[in-house]
């Protein structure tokens, strides 16, 4: 039953999804600010459309269309392009768009130099960003570029972006994490790159003092990103980037090397599916428990019984926009809960049957409620959660051993009493009772 | 000479049937009676369950009833003590849950479709005519019938019972009362006859005393404690030892049936008396046995030192087995009996139930009006006599009214035997007015009579037991029938000429008139108190309006079934655990501690989540998946009993887990007072309950003062405010408060600054992590 | 480790010298009064020095009798017997710590500064220099908690935790006690010959079954229990509300509940012994009389008790 369900739902989300490559939803708002040219990133937007995405575009302080309308989200996916906006319509606030996200929303954030809401809003999401004014200044390696230009390389490869990427032109400000966990690093600047208001070198000195007199420290070296995912509890995505000429046609065309392109049309397309659902998202599409040699899941378990606890998880294939089963995940783990694990054990994939991960193991003996709970988190992968609450009970009272062999002197000593009982009943009742017959006897007389 | 005429023209036979038939109607309208009294929680209220305790009953034969009692016996309830669960069939006392489940099976069985919870409402009325016949016939072997009437009218309506017995009342205690009286009476009929039949009737109801109520500790040790005193007062007979061999064998044998009882009769403290004794009694009967065959002195002298050093030893070998851990020591509810600075010091949890405080004189007179005075009156005329049953009541009476005084649950405990004595002795004095015969004046030489006067060495008065234990039950009966015969002039022996008696009419009339309106007064005092005092169902409260009708207050059930109907079917509710029993019965949610105080590390944990601030709180929530947080709140219609008032026992309970974390003189102002106004302490300002109970009332106001009705204290204008949690629901008096745990923050902040985000509140610009500076 | 050894160096030598003889003063003091240093303003700001490298245990206290703190006379031996036990420590130990007592008539100013409403107050103050202090750098005096009663025992418990080795409190065995108990059981053992005509008189147990039947029936074990005084302060013998009741108030009501068992004992069983006619008319009207009255004031007692009582006799 389950199963066709199962099926019938895919078919579903495939006629729905035919042409989104996302796994989410393809309309697509594109918060753009006057300023900037609808054509000057017109790669990027063109790539989105060619994937399917229906873009709708709107200036930031048009009343319509609402992000959210009647409390439900509008669009599956809003990009800000607005790095200096300063006001926006009434309807755009940091509340509403923390709110788009705990609707499965996922939003670009570009950010700028400036002090914008945007800039406080970054800081809801653990980015520390630097004083206003101060964008990412590298002088190597030499170029021809102004200093805030700057060609990044992409140094440690997530599993969102495509590998063997070329240096990305980068113009904008940098950032300092926090202490996160649900920050999803895509881009650190250079080791050799700072944040400064001037371009100056003479300034240098002046730069390491104000650090000084800040309490900060220099804004400096390859701790700072530049590019940051976010994803929160519930799975929604953002994305900060720092400088909104990273999506630029200037910038794609741009070449780092002689007879090299840039890698920013391609990046700018991993990390924009990354934001979008696309890649890096699992599911898990059930679990089921059940004891060994037993196929349907019990509603309790005895202490000390061994179960199969199995669960299938797929992967959204944005190529052909469905759901695989994935069996790629060899790091899983599942614990079987009550207030702490009590067992902890790994969750293997089986062999030949794709999405399909099991594990048996023997139930603890522990009276109580009990969670089957698999939680996988990765930086970047959707997290996995699933928790299967199963009571698990002492035997019943007919499921103790009968017979004990510790207990045989009390069987002895019950069988010989009735049997001494019995013995002396059939002795007293068949014996001669002449004395007080005679008595008896006597008295008659 | 008789002070009034009696008439002639009866027969004695007519006189028998017609005091029978009285009899039975007077048991019939005592029963009557009884149950009606209990009725007063139903007609003013409705067929509720009452209280805390008896829902989890009720929940408990619901299940019963439904999946029968196999399912019932291996039921894991896996919606208390969240996480842990309950192993319920193992840790009840199924008796009373049994007993409805019967009734139900055979009232359906007789197509009688009765609903379970009107069984459940109505059991514990329905039991109490069944103790007014047990103590009628315990009386009656005690005195004589009109001892037992009285007796058993005095059982039927006396608030002590009462109280634990209303409809609605569907606790152990309501069956429990007649179990320990018919074991009682049955002990006392097989210790009079000596017949084993009754001592195994005596072994069976112990049986279902035991399966019913935890109190049969008591049976297990006032039964042997009577055997012993009975030794002691050099009264062994073979009567005695066929009374106690056959109850302690099967009684004990079948009480390790209970699955929660198991093997605790052979390894604890609390049972050990009850083997002792048994013990003894074999020593004891061989020693006696020798005796009537052996004549030397030198032997018997050799016997009686072997019989002592047997018991010394037998003494010996028990502590020795106790230091060893082989028998658990006394439990600390047992021990706190003793020791009654015990419980405070080392368990909390168990001084913090109101139950458990001693008794102050008034909750005597209250439970027992004119008893509490006609009580030692009654003792003292056993003392006249004193039988071997007698004794039994004598040693009662001192450990009731010990226990009773030291717990004011107990006080259950000490009603029954303030009945029979007071019944005995009134049923005396009534005697003595009523009795025609007026003292015959004319003999001058009067001996006095040997046993109300003089001291009786125990030997003579056992013997003269003996001769008197086969005519007793009959002997008042026999009296009066005789008396009857003098005024019909049949007979005339010396017996017409009392030696000793009352004088005129005027003197009966003035004192059976006295004694007629006490019973009256006693009658206004039960009714008044029961109908007053006893009905409340603790669920449902009332109040008068200005205008004196009444006003009803359910807030609890309108908060449970809000519960019921709003959350998810598996969320976990936490509140204190006077809740938990509640919460399971009435609002089907999962809890996380309840009455049923077992753990007290998961006591304290709620107790320390209670007084810890929000931040230190919310971890533990999370722990344990708490959905929802209950409080009780008296404050704005000053309801007394609420969790703020408790509050310093969670306290108290968390602090003996947590020392370090949790200390209870930060929970009161420097000058050691206890407030909740604006000079309550940090802590407890701090605290989830104080902000939970506070938080908005002050809005309620409309900033005028915000007055605390139960403290008399007056709060901030400035309420607490409450970041981790969320405000679901309140009732309508405000008394039962919900509050919603809220869900980690969508981006890993601590909800305090999440919620500050939410209300628009600018964030301080966050520096960069310190690390960076190094690299600077 | 190093640490201490550390500010050690850096403290200029004469501070060094200065506190040294501070502490030497404070061992000396202490040594003089059997391990109590009997502080007032000044020894106290002198023991408590912000610089201190010694923990100490201050117990406030006013034991003059003008004051009228029984509290006080009560758990003073209780303390000076733990600063006792603390004096037998080994001196490498017993040095680091100090117990003291400041009594409200020689230091004033600091129960004002401390705020100090109530005695007896026990604070112990860590070490705020030095190895021994607090990891958590939390010097706020810790204050002892006294629902464990006013015992030696679980205040020494309960101090061990604040000093360097615990206490080696050991509650003194009670040879009084001991001494009487035994006296009381040979004495008995030895005149039990001689009274074991009392002891086999029924007529002893009765009255030793009465009595305790109508005594813990007025509530004696309440009284005890709650250690509820004899009489409140203001003279008042009955405790207002229907859960209190005062020491006195257990005898008067023992008293009525015996007069009336009396009267019916009397009425029972005295009364037809009476071979007078006349006598006995007038002992049952007594008696009966005697019944109704006390009756009637043990009501009346019982409805200023319970106010919303309704019924009453003739009083």
């Amino acid at each position: 039953m389950f199963r066709i369900w199962r099926v019938l739902l895919l078919i579903l989300s495939l006629a729905i999804l035919s042409y989104a490559r996302s796994s989410t939803g393809n309309s697509l708002l594109v918060v753009l600010d006057p300023s900037l040219s609808k054509d000057n990133y017109s790669i990027f937007f063109k790539g989105l459309e060619e994937q399917g995405y229906e873009l709708t575009f709107r200036a930031p302080k048009d009343v319509t269309p609402a992000i959210i309308q009647d409390g439900i989200a509008s669009f599956a996916h809003v990009i800000l392009f607005t790095p200096e906006t300063k006001t926006y319509a009434k309807d755009i606030v940091p509340q509403a768009l923390v709110d788009l996200l705990s609707k499965n929303t996922n939003v670009i954030f570009a950010l700028g130099s400036k002090q914008t809401p945007l800039t406080s809003l970054a800081s809801e999401f653990s980015l520390i960003l630097p004083p206003p004014g101060t964008p990412l200044i590298s002088h190597f390696p030499e170029r021809d570029t102004p200093a805030t230009v700057v060609p990044i390389p992409v140094s440690f490869p997530s599993p969102a972006l495509t590998s063997g990427l070329s240096p990305v032109w980068y113009s904008g400000i940098p950032f300092a994490l926090g202490n996160n966990p649900l920050l999803v690093p895509f881009l650190n600047a250079p080791s050799e790159s700072f944040a400064a208001d001037t371009t100056e070198d003479s300034g240098a000195d002046a730069i390491v003092d104000a650090a000084e007199r800040g309490g900060e420290g220099l804004w400096a070296g390859k701790d700072m990103s530049v590019v940051t995912g976010f994803q929160t509890i519930d799975g929604g995505r953002a994305l900060f980037v720092g400088g909104i000429e990273l999506f630029s046609d200037e910038f794609a065309k741009k070449e780092v090397t002689k007879g090299v392109k840039s890698g920013n049309a391609q990046f700018a397309r991993d990390v924009a599916a990354w934001t979008f659902q696309e890649s890096l998202v699992l599911r898990v599409d059930g679990s089921t428990h059940h004891k060994v040699n037993e196929t349907q899941p019990g509603d309790k378990y005895t202490t000390n019984d061994h179960v199969v606890y199995s669960t299938h998880i797929s992967k959204y294939n944005p190529t052909t926009c469905t759901w695989e089963p994935f069996s790629g995940l060899t790091d899983m783990q599942l614990e079987f809960t009550m207030l702490d694990p009590h067992i902890r054990t790994s969750l293997p994939p089986v062999q030949g049957k794709p999405g399909e991960y099991s594990v048996t193991f023997r139930i603890p003996d522990r009276h109580g409620v009990f969670k089957f709970v698999v939680d996988y988190k990765r930086k970047g992968w959707t997290h996995l959660h699933s928790s299967t609450t199963v009571p698990v009970v002492p035997p019943r009272h007919d499921e103790y051993p009968r017979f004990l062999s510790a207990a045989w002197p009390y069987y002895v000593g019950a069988i010989s009493t009735s049997a001494g009982f019995v013995i002396f009943s059939v002795l007293w009742l068949a014996g001669d009772d002449r004395g007080s017959r005679r008595r008896k006897g006597a008295k008659a007389e | 000479m008789l002070a009034y005429s009696l008439p002639s023209d009866i027969s004695p036979s007519t006189f028998v049937n017609t005091a029978s038939l009285v009899r039975i109607v007077a048991l019939g309208l005592i029963s009557a009676a009884a149950i009606s009294s209990r009725l007063f929680a139903v007609v003013n209220f409705e067929s509720i369950i009452h209280e805390f305790d008896p829902w989890f009953n009720y929940r408990a034969t619901r299940v019963l009833a439904s999946k029968g009692f196999y399912e019932f016996w291996n039921w894991f309830d896996p919606t208390a003590w969240y996480p842990l669960g309950r192993v319920v069939g193992g840790t009840i006392y199924p008796g009373l849950m049994a007993t409805s489940g019967v009734i139900y099976n055979i009232l359906h069985a007789l197509n009688l479709p009765v609903d379970i919870r009107n069984i459940c409402v109505l059991l514990a009325p329905g039991f109490s005519a069944f103790t007014a016949w047990a103590t009628y016939m315990f009386t009656k072997e005690m005195k004589d019938e009109s001892a037992g009437l009285l007796a058993a009218a005095f059982i039927g309506i006396v608030p002590g019972y009462i109280s634990r017995s209303v409809a609605g009342s569907y606790d152990n205690e309501a069956i429990a009362i007649f179990l320990l009286m018919f074991t009682f009476y049955a002990w006392i009929k097989a210790l009079k006859t000596g017949s084993a039949l009754f001592g195994t009737i005596a072994a069976l109801f112990y049986f279902y005393m035991v399966a019913a109520w935890g109190g049969y500790a008591f049976i297990t040790n006032m039964i042997p404690l009577h055997a012993f005193v009975l030794l002691l007062m050099g009264r062994y007979t073979n009567r005695l030892y066929v009374a106690y061999c056959s109850w302690y064998a099967i009684g004990t044998l079948s009480s390790m049936q209970v699955p929660f009882v198991g093997f605790q009769p052979v390894r604890t403290s609390e049972h050990m008396a009850a083997l002792g004794i048994f013990g003894l009694l074999q020593i004891v009967a061989f020693a006696q046995l020798i005796r009537s065959h052996v004549t030397s002195k030198q032997f018997q002298d050799l016997l009686f030192v072997s019989v002592i050093s047997a018991a010394v030893l037998g003494m010996a070998a028990m502590v020795l087995l106790t230091y060893k851990g082989w028998i658990a020591p006394w439990t600390g509810r047992f021990y706190s009996l003793w020791d009654t600075g015990y419980a405070k010091k080392y368990i909390p949890i168990i001084a913090s139930v109101s139950e458990h405080q001693p008794t102050a004189w008034p909750s005597f007179f209250m439970d027992l009006h004119m008893l509490t005075f006609l009580f030692p009156f009654g003792v003292l005329v056993l003392f006249r006599t004193l039988r071997d049953e007698h004794v039994f009541v004598i040693i009662y009476a001192v450990m009731g009214t010990y226990f009773a005084g030291v717990m004011v649950r107990l006080m259950l405990t000490l009603t029954p035997c303030v009945c029979v004595a007071s019944a005995v002795g009134l049923s005396q004095l009534i005697d003595t007015f009523m009795d025609p015969r007026e003292p015959d004046v004319g003999e001058e030489e009067e001996k006095e009579d040997g046993s109300s006067t003089t001291a009786t060495p125990s030997k003579k008065a056992a013997k003269k037991e003996k001769n008197a234990a086969p005519v007793t039950g009959v002997g008042a009966i026999d009296d009066i029938v005789s008396t009857l015969s003098i005024a019909g002039g049949l007979e005339k022996d010396k017996s017409a000429k009392a030696k000793t008696g009352i004088f005129g009419l005027d003197t009966r009339m003035v004192v059976l008139f006295n004694t007629a309106a006490m019973l009256l007064f006693f009658v206004l005092h039960c009714t008044w108190v029961t109908s007053n005092a006893y009905s409340s169902p603790s669920v449902v409260l009332a109040s008068s309006n200005p205008d004196g009708s009444q006003h009803i207050i359910d807030d609890f059930r309108e908060a449970y079934y809000w519960l019921r109907m709003n959350t998810k079917e598996d969320a976990v509710v936490m509140s204190w655990w006077d809740y938990g029993y509640q919460i399971a019965g009435m609002a089907d949610r999962v809890t996380l501690v309840d009455n049923n105080t077992w753990n007290n590390t998961h006591i304290a944990t709620v107790g320390k989540a209670m007084s810890s601030p929000e931040e230190v709180a919310y971890p533990i929530l999370r722990k344990h998946d708490v959905d929802y947080v209950l409080v009780i709140f008296g404050g704005l219609i000053g309801y007394s009993g609420d969790d703020i008032n408790k509050f310093l026992w969670m306290v108290r309970i968390a602090q003996g887990v947590w020392p370090d974390e949790i200390q209870e003189p930060n929970y009161f102002t420097q000058q050691g007072e206890y407030r909740v106004d604006d000079q309550a302490s940090k802590a407890m300002k701090d605290s989830l309950m104080y902000k939970m109970s506070y938080y908005r009332f002050a809005e309620l106001f409309g900033g005028g003062q915000v007055v605390d009705r139960v403290r008399q204290q007056y709060l901030p204008k400035q309420g607490p405010t409450l970041d981790y949690l969320d405000e679901a629901f309140t009732s309508e008096n405000w008394i039962v408060r919900i509050f919603q745990v809220k869900k980690e923050d969508l981006l890993g902040r601590d909800l305090k600054s999440a919620n500050g985000f939410a209300q628009g509140k600018k964030r301080k610009r966050s520096k960069p992590p310190v690390k960076r500076r190094v690299l600077a | 480790m190093l640490l201490p050894w550390l500010t050690l160096l850096w403290i200029p030598l004469y501070v060094l010298a200065a506190k040294s003889s501070v502490h030497q003063q404070l061992v000396e003091l202490a040594a003089q009064n059997n391990g109590v240093i009997k502080l007032n303003d000044k020894t106290y700001d002198l023991l408590t020095s912000p610089d201190r490298d010694w923990s100490v245990s201050v117990h406030f206290t006013a034991l003059d009798k003008r004051r009228r703190c029984n509290p006080c006379r009560e758990f003073d031996p209780s303390w000076n017997a733990v600063a006792k036990a603390w004096s037998t420590v080994p001196r490498s130990e017993r040095d680091h710590h100090f117990f003291a007592t400041l009594d409200f008539d020689d230091g004033h100013t600091v129960f004002q500064k401390l705020g100090l409403t109530s005695a007896p107050v026990v604070h112990v103050y860590p070490a705020a220099e030095g190895p021994r202090r607090p990891v958590n750098g939390k010097l706020a005096p810790y204050k002892y908690d006294f629902t464990h009663g006013f015992d030696a025992e679980p205040l020494a418990l309960e101090l061990s935790k604040h000093t360097p080795v615990a206490i080696p409190y050991r509650a003194p065995i009670d040879w009084a006690k001991w001494g009487t108990f035994a006296v009381i059981l040979l004495s008995g053992l030895i005149t039990l010959r001689f009274i074991s005509p009392v002891l086999q008189s029924r007529w002893t147990w009765a009255i030793g079954t009465i009595i305790t039947s109508l005594v813990m029936q007025s509530g004696y074990m309440f009284t005890r229990i709650r250690g509820m005084p004899y009489t409140a302060g203001n003279g008042q013998w009955i405790a207002p509300g229907f859960q209190s009741q005062y020491g006195q108030e257990t005898q008067v009501v023992a008293v009525i509940y015996g007069l009336l068992a009396v009267s019916f004992l009397m009425l029972t069983v005295i009364a037809p012994l009476q071979k007078s006619a006349q006598r006995q008319r007038a002992q049952i009207y007594l008696w009966t009389a005697v019944n109704l009255i006390i009756f009637s004031v043990l009501v009346s007692l019982f409805r200023t008790k319970n106010r919303g009582y309704p019924f009453k006799l003739f009083l």
